[in-house]
């Protein structure tokens, strides 16, 4: 039992820290990504070499900042709302598997349970909004339970075609079956590649929706509702949201990693002798570096595209990312019929 | 009449799989642009220690070449916002300068004072940065005098001194003139006696 608990709280301390340092890699990433795509420098003062103390100044500044809470705010929605978001963040973390062995929980259902929890934030962002006494975060709430509820399934639709590939929904397990001969049996090189490879596109769309990235961050839309549900958040509250933006980026581009991008696996992992720790810290590295590529995809994308209308994200919901993502679920499938009566013939 | 055709017709609407691809293709074009800028040269110029590149037609502080300046006063009066003031002794040739300030609080940079000069001697500068906390830093005085030279004091000596040696010749060659004058007097006032 002691040891169940010490353990559990060594786990969670490693999740918070990795979640906390990277949400801060990935704010100072994405200022200097977005400068360096508008001809600027981006963040290059603070501490000297290129601004590399920018965050933590940043979060400094965040902590010492005044908590506000208005008088007409529904206290208790308000004060749980960050918490609720966060909490979620951080459980999704569990089921990642970032190495052989390094995996909090390697449940049966992974890929389930982080839809499943990933939808918990959605709740707190409606808390935060409706909490807030603010028309502007009401707006933002509103539009957040649209667009998740209806991004929800061609996000679930597209994960699909790699569970139904693998056979399982464990994160865990679908990695281990992409080792291949050399380590590049990754689900996008694989004889079903074509499938592949829409599925990720319509992943990818889906999973920066569900995670109110641009172009679909209408639930905080700077230019129209001053930033949506986390208008009247200050201080340690606001840093909560913006933590949890970064972690869910981070892992929704874990599990597209996980699954399509081969997780932990590189070419000659077959050559390292398994349980070596440089084989721990290499797939270490390696599913790291895949989440971490394609964040800065979702970054790119950020600094690329507009935003959209609320109307428009509503027709690229349902009429086109539902409908094909439906389509690509149901031709894995007949594929792996197919393959399956090629084996038995 | 006729009314210039727009640029571009609008396009006729795509069906679905049309939209599916003009999106992605779109949205690819966007990628790969944003991904080249990515790369491209910064723009930004780092202020304090680089200065940007400004135009010779800037107009900054003002600057002054005081040893053509003649103290005439014809910037001061065209000044719209009289912000110039000037003040000088004149020695001979030599000027003692007490002051030529301009005030920044006043001055919109217009350059009206600049084209009245008839020595060409005041002009606009590069300099634009003006930062305070008090207000009287902005009131700048544009002479770089520090005081006349010995080499001036020497000509100014020099002229005043031939000033005055002509002033005392002057007054030598009247006296003499005055004491040659009063004989002839008197010999033209003893003809009549005689």
């Amino acid at each position: 039992m002691y040891e169940l608990l010490l353990s559990t709280a060594i786990a969670l301390a490693v999740v918070l820290a990795f979640i906390t340092v990277a949400a801060m890699f990935f704010v100072y990433a994405e200022r200097k990504v977005a400068g360096w795509i508008q001809h600027r420098v981006g963040p290059n003062r603070t501490g000297g070499f290129a601004g590399w103390a920018q965050s933590i100044a940043d979060s400094i500044k965040l902590l010492l900042k005044e908590d506000l809470i208005l008088r007409g705010a529904d206290r208790r929605l308000f004060q749980l709302a960050p918490a609720v978001v966060m909490a979620s963040a951080f459980a999704l973390f569990v089921v990642l598997p970032f190495g052989p062995g390094l995996i909090v929980a390697d449940v049966d259902l992974g890929v389930f349970l982080i839809l499943a929890i990933a939808s918990v934030t959605t709740i707190g962002v409606i808390m935060a909004g409706w909490g807030s006494y603010n028309k502007w975060s009401v707006y933002g709430a509103m539009r957040e339970a649209a667009q998740v509820a209806s991004y929800e399934i061609p996000l679930g639709l597209s994960l699909m075609p790699p569970i139904l590939y693998f056979g399982t929904f464990s994160l865990k397990a679908a990695t281990e079956a992409q080792t291949g001969s050399f380590g590049m049996g990754w689900y996008l090189f694989s004889d079903a590649f074509w499938i592949a490879i829409p599925s990720f596109l319509l992943f990818f769309v889906a999973a920066l929706a569900e995670n109110k990235r641009a172009p679909f961050d209408l639930p905080e839309a700077e230019s129209e509702l001053v930033a949506g549900f986390h208008t009247e958040y200050s201080g340690i509250r606001f840093s909560f949201f913006f933590l949890e933006e970064y972690a869910a980026m981070f892992v929704f581009s874990a599990v597209g990693a996980a699954l399509w991008l081969g997780g932990w696996n590189f070419p000659g992992i077959h050559l390292l002798e398994p349980g070596s720790t440089l084989l721990l810290v290499l797939a270490t590295a390696s599913f790291v570096l895949k989440a971490f590529f394609l964040v800065f995809i979702m970054m790119w994308v950020r600094w690329t595209v507009p935003r959209l209308r609320i109307d428009q994200v509503m027709t690229l919901g349902y009429k086109y990312l539902t409908p094909l993502s439906m389509a690509m679920a149901l031709i894995a499938a007949g594929w792996e019929y197919v393959k399956h009566l090629g084996a038995q013939a | 009449m006729t009314l210039p055709k727009a640029p571009t017709e609008p396009k006729p609407p795509r069906g679905y799989f049309g939209n599916i691809t003009d999106t992605v293709v779109s949205t690819a074009k966007g990628m790969a642009l944003t991904f080249r800028y990515l790369f491209r040269k910064k723009v930004t110029v780092q202020y304090p220690e680089v200065r940007p590149q400004l135009d010779e037609r800037y107009r900054g502080i003002h600057y002054l070449e005081q040893e053509l300046c003649i103290n005439c006063d014809k910037c001061a009066k065209a000044c719209p916002v009289d912000c110039i003031e000037m003040d000088a002794t004149r020695h001979g040739k030599e000027l003692e300068w007490h002051k030529f300030q301009l005030d920044y609080q006043k001055c919109m940079f217009c350059e009206l004072c600049v084209y009245p000069c008839p020595k060409d001697c005041i002009h606009m500068g590069t300099e634009y940065s003006m930062v305070s906390e008090d207000r009287s830093d902005f009131v700048k005085d544009l002479l770089s005098w520090t005081g006349l030279t010995e080499e001036q004091q020497e000509r100014i000596e020099a002229a005043e001194a031939a000033k005055a040696a002509k002033l005392a010749a002057k007054k030598k060659a009247a006296e003499e003139a005055a004491k040659k004058e009063p004989a002839e007097g008197e010999a033209g006032a003893e003809d009549p006696q005689a």
